[in-house]
């Protein structure tokens, strides 16, 4: 097998957005019956990498060989044609139609479908690779995991070589996920090769074969998973440094409560039970779409919460909304910060004045003046990039837009923090300085950290609460040995009381 | 009232909700594609004043009502430009198409205002108009009338039978999932305007070929704007602009009868009646919202790759 | 093969980039416009400057272009601060009738009363109708949904009956031969003109209102917190805004103002209510508010010069009998190719081989 030809080859790619280098000089080879784990932090270049596979961006230079014939993947179809399909972290599937006219979707053929030919197609093709999903369901009535199932079908029925996952266990349960590596493994060993972007690493260790891994927009190692020895030697490769960031935790006494959420239902809600105190952090962990949502739009204001109580700084839900104020109260860094925490369209003295208008208001008039001399200690303060409120919105990386919401909404003074995935996308310096500054900001705050990432909820908290299908499963102190462990159990349901 | 009264009222009702389901339909087809065009008025009304000069010139009023369709098409084709090309704002176009068209056809129809071209004429489909009640209603009208009842039907297998009408429900509901099964959507956008501006050049013609045979100015009247509010009571589907249009239909014939009728009401409430009923309609189609078929990505741009 | 690809701008397009844009959208408007004059035979040369000579070549016409230059500025401004929250109020042309109709009801009831109470009661109740006209869509847009484009528009039509029915019926003037319109107003229910020229005081109101409009975006929270529903609706619900309530204030604002363009029409321009103070400066209003940005010294210029196109057309109607709808065309095809033109303030054009 030495001497075997790669199915597709990447050799001396790069790409750069702006002044942003994405992939450097990237050469990579996929080879038939391997699973390919592409591993890298957030940022490293790894979706661009595959965006320029599936034919969605180009290279700026560097070659594409198909066997041994270079190909230009300019527009997806052309991907498609060359047999390199892609399922999307954020599925590209049309919610309003079946699952057999999403697997047909774009598929060559007469004028006319047949649309029960369609559905028996779907069922063998699903039944091939120990796949069960009725192709007569609409999507959105499916869940993550079948959706994820429709995604891989459309790829093998047109008989694609080459499939790419970009996070795929990102919104899986752990019992689905360990469903997709069996029918991965059915899927190479039926001769295709399979690439599969991931930043977790036990699960790239668990389901790859080798291991290549991207730093900085380049390939810095390409290793057998069978060699590695455990997922710390990984980690280090992967960051170039220890991984785990030390953070100094100290312990500080809890005061007067500063959340009370009581019997809290509805919207894929049960009945949820939490309390945060001034001087701690309560971490929420779980797979996404687990209700963490819904409990967080209710404990931040922008939805009801009905049924069911939540009490903020001690006065009741529609009491504490009523009164509003914006210093010493509420303050919520969302996950979303291009969609709700900001407006893109504003510059960022604007963007500063979003959730601190109040502070600056005297009469109906608006102090711009004072909120600019405010605002540009605060950018210098948190090394925010480009130093310059006339900046707009849009025009700031991930990293700098995050870092200013989070001075934004520590300029606040809260006394209650709900902070959801503060750390996702960021690069390790600039976790350890959000890390920090959660931890400083506990002193005076009850914070609410609700996070996909373990690391940070040990790293941070004093409690952790298991999110599993709108239940609390089980709260517990972090330094609590016997229950940590069974975290992984409890996101997946396997409630072990 | 007599049923002497209520059968000539209703075949009148047919005949008014033509040009109005014709246009309504061709707004269903281009917003399925995930294109808003406000602009049915305007493509409506260049699609009269072709249809009129057309057929005053070739004496062929068929020849006109088709090249109506064709006209009505060049004018959406402005709407592509603008949106598709240049990623202009689609409400925007859709108004600045209205005020266009208004202006190019009075512009152009000037020296034609008050002056008839050959149109079409009433004839009865043989043993269907003689079927008691619905045949006087619906099989003794004219030919455009009866061409506009396989138009539903044909949509509606379209969308869901049709491979290409699956591409362009998909282009309308999720354009990346569409691109990343490898349609082209920007085409099948494209395709939507051009198809569904064919069908309000032809909802005009219907009226300055059909319902007069004379050419005036503002001779549309709102009917695109009352077809744009149609889309959303039909819930986007085909059958249900079929009820919408001869309601519409059904409460002008009412109107202009109660007119010549010399009731105590004067003409400019009655006027009213279809405007008001549009708003009256929009509120009631909120109440069934979850069966809207509504697709998702309407109105939205198509963001360019890279 | 070369083509060209479209790619999002790094940094937001300059003044002068923007100038140019504005102006080559302009210019291509007046050069199809010029073929369609050509089409009907008309030299297009002699017609686009019979047009500009008609609109602003002499004193009396630049003052005519100024006089509908009132309404329309106040209409757009209007539609502006609608637009501002993406609220897409169509139907100034409607709060503007209805404006005119609340001013005429105060000036026909109270005709006696002096100068200084009657004119601000006729404000008070132009604005109150034009405002109450905006603000139906908006509660009917919240609470039912509709789509407030649809139901503006449909007010429009529904208002200008109203009038009709007005003039036509119970408000006719027994003396005016069978015309529809009332009967003129009073002394007292009339603004007057600036000193010999025909421009009437509303230039006045035009200037004071547009100050208040701009100052209140800059300067106040309120206007602030406007600004940022505009930008986006979820980070306003984020920040605590009540962006529902915000959009009925807006209606509001928007029909008012229209109302009040409506107040100086009957008053100051024909001196009585009559169904040709409808001409389509609602419509118009909306091409202003769009080649203006939505900013309210831009629309000050920009109403000025579609004021002056429709002053022009007419002229261009007597000499070279050109229809009136020729304006319309223009109005059109400005609003397109700005619309077109947009694309270079996001996006640049890259020539590149495929």
């Amino acid at each position: 097998m030495e001497n075997q030809l790669p199915l597709i080859r990447l050799e001396n790619i790069s790409k750069s957005f702006g002044r942003v280098q994405a992939n450097k000089d990237v050469t990579l080879e996929i080879m038939k019956g391997e699973i390919l784990a592409l591993l890298g932090e957030n940022g490293a270049g790894k979706s661009t990498l595959m965006s320029i596979l599936a034919g969605q961006l180009v290279p700026d230079t560097g070659t594409i060989y198909l066997g041994n014939k270079p190909v230009q993947l300019t527009t997806t179809d052309k991907a498609i044609a060359a047999g390199i399909g892609m399922v999307y972290q954020h599925f590209k599937l049309v919610n309003a139609m079946t699952v057999a006219e999403n697997v047909f979707l774009g598929q060559k053929g007469g004028f006319w479908l047949n649309k029960q030919k369609m559905c028996r197609t779907v069922e063998q093709l699903a039944g091939q690779y120990g796949m069960t999903v009725d192709p007569r369901a609409r999507i959105h009535d499916l869940s993550m995991g079948e959706r994820q199932q429709v995604e891989i079908l459309k790829l093998l029925h047109r008989k694609s070589t080459v499939l790419i996952f970009d996070e795929p266990t990102a919104v899986l349960t752990p019992s689905e996920a360990d469903n997709l590596f069996d029918t991965m493994k059915i899927m190479v060993a039926k001769g295709k090769g399979i690439v599969f972007i991931s930043h977790k690493l036990e699960e790239v260790m668990a389901a790859a074969d080798n291991i290549a891994i991207l730093r900085r927009g380049e390939i810095v190692d390409r290793v057998a998973a069978a060699d590695v020895s455990s997922t710390a030697e990984l980690a280090e490769r992967m960051v170039g440094r220890e991984v785990l960031l030390q953070v100094d935790k100290r312990v500080v006494e809890p005061h007067q409560s500063v959340l009370k959420v009581e019997e809290l239902s509805g919207q894929q809600m049960k009945e949820i039970n939490l309390e945060v105190r001034q001087g701690e952090i309560l971490a929420l962990v779980g797979v996404a779409g687990n209700g963490q949502k819904p409990l967080v739009e209710a404990i931040c204001g922008l939805s009801k919460p009905l049924p069911g109580t939540v009490t903020l700084l001690g006065m009741e839900w529609r009491k504490f909304f009523k009164k509003g104020g914006w210093k010493n109260t509420l303050s919520y860094i969302p996950e979303d910060r291009q969609g709700l925490a900001t407006c893109q369209g504003l510059d960022l003295l604007d963007n500063f004045l979003l959730t601190t208008r109040g502070g600056f208001s005297r009469g109906p008039w608006l102090k711009r003046e004072e909120a600019r001399e405010k605002a540009n200690l605060l950018l210098e303060e948190f090394d925010i990039r480009p130093p310059d409120l006339t900046a707009f919105a849009w025009q700031l990386s991930g990293g700098n837009l995050q870092k200013m919401v989070l001075a934004r909404e520590f300029y606040r003074k809260p006394r209650l923090i709900v902070a959801e995935q503060p750390t996702q996308g960021l690069d390790i310096a600039a976790t350890e300085d959000v890390w920090n500054l959660l931890l400083q900001a506990r002193n005076r705050a009850g914070i609410l950290l609700v996070t996909g990432d373990l690391n940070e909820a040990f790293a941070l908290s004093d409690r952790i609460g298991v999110m599993y299908n709108g239940r609390i499963v089980d709260t517990f102190r972090t330094d609590n040995k016997e229950k940590v462990e069974q975290i992984p159990q409890m996101m997946a349901g396997l409630a072990i009381s | 009232m007599e049923i002497a009264i209520i059968i000539p009222l209703l075949a009148a009702a047919v005949q008014s909700g033509t040009p109005i389901l014709y246009a309504t339909l061709g707004e269903i087809f281009t917003e399925k594609s995930g294109v808003l065009n406000l602009g049915v008025e305007g493509a409506m009304i260049i699609g009269a004043l072709a249809g009129f000069i057309v057929s005053r010139y070739t004496g062929s009023p068929a020849l006109g009502f088709l090249m109506a369709g064709f006209a009505g098409a060049l004018a959406t084709s402005i709407h592509g430009v603008v949106c598709l090309w240049f990623r202009g704002n689609q409400v925007v176009s859709g108004l600045a198409l209205t005020i266009l068209g208004a202006g190019l056809a009075n512009y152009l129809g000037t020296s034609y205002v008050g002056i008839s071209a050959p149109g079409f004429k009433t004839m009865a489909v043989p043993l269907l108009s003689s079927i008691p009640v619905l045949g006087p209603i619906f099989f003794n009208q004219d030919i455009l009338v009866y061409i506009s009842y396989f138009i539903p039907p044909a949509m509606y297998i379209f969308f869901t039978s049709s491979r290409f009408g699956l591409g362009l429900r998909a282009a309308g509901e999720y354009p990346a999932a569409a691109t990343a099964a490898g349609l082209n959507v920007a085409a099948y956008r494209w395709f939507g305007i051009m198809v569904g501006g064919f069908f309000m050049g032809l909802g005009g013609a219907y009226l300055s070929l059909a319902y007069t045979h004379l050419w005036t100015t503002n001779l549309t009247g709102g009917r695109g704007w009352i077809a744009v509010a149609l889309v959303i009571f039909a819930f986007w589907r085909p059958g249900r602009a079929v009820l919408g249009a001869y309601l519409f239909g059904g409460i002008m014939a009412l109107q202009l009868r109660l007119q010549a009728l010399g009731t105590q009401l004067p003409s400019s409430i009655l006027l009213m009646l279809p405007y008001a009923l549009t708003v009256f309609v929009l509120v009631i189609s909120s109440w069934r919202k979850k069966t809207s078929e509504e697709p998702a990505a309407l109105g939205v741009n198509l963001e360019p790759v890279d | 093969m070369l083509h060209f690809r479209i790619t999002k701008r790094q940094e937001p397009l300059g003044a002068g980039g923007s100038c140019l844009v504005l102006l080559s959208a302009l210019f291509l408007s007046l050069l199809l416009s010029g073929f369609l004059l050509f089409l009907r035979g008309t030299p297009p040369v002699d017609g686009l400057l019979t047009l500009f000579q008609g609109a602003f070549g002499t004193k009396w016409a630049i003052e005519d272009s100024i006089l509908k230059a009132i309404p329309i500025f106040l209409c757009s401004l209007g539609v502006a601060v609608a637009f501002r929250l993406q609220i897409w109020n169509i139907g100034a042309e409607g709060q503007f009738a209805l404006g005119a109709i609340g001013a005429t009801w105060i000036a026909l009831t109270f005709p006696d009363w002096p100068k200084a109470a009657l004119l601000p009661a006729m404000i008070v109740a132009a604005t109150v109708a034009g405002g109450a006209w905006g603000m139906i869509p908006a509660i009917l847009r919240q609470r039912f949904k509709t789509n407030e484009i649809i139901v503006t528009l449909m007010m429009n039509y529904i208002a200008i009956l109203f009038l009709q029915y007005l003039v036509y019926g119970i408000w006719k003037d027994p003396t005016s031969f069978g015309f529809p319109m009332t009967p003129e107003f009073s002394e007292n229910a009339i603004v007057g003109k600036i000193g010999t020229t025909s421009i009437n005081w509303g230039l006045a109101h035009c200037l004071v209102l547009g100050i208040l409009v701009w100052g209140f975006f800059k300067y106040t929270r309120l206007g602030f917190e406007l600004k940022a529903c505009g930008d986006n609706v979820r980070a306003a619900r984020y920040a605590g805004l009540p962006y529902d309530r915000l959009v009925v204030l807006v209606m509001v604002l928007s029909g008012a103002l229209a109302g009040w363009a409506g107040f100086l029409e009957a008053s100051a321009t024909v001196n009585r209510l009559q169904p040709s103070i409808i001409v389509g400066y609602g419509y118009t209003a909306i091409v202003v508010a769009w080649l203006a940005r939505l900013h309210p010294l831009s629309i000050g210029i920009a109403s000025f010069l579609l004021a002056g196109l429709r002053v022009g057309v007419e002229n261009l109607q007597l000499d070279l009998q050109v229809p009136a709808a020729f304006g319309g065309i223009i109005e059109g095809l400005i609003l397109l190719t700005v619309l077109a033109g947009g694309l270079f303030t996001h996006y640049r054009i890259v020539r590149g081989k495929t």
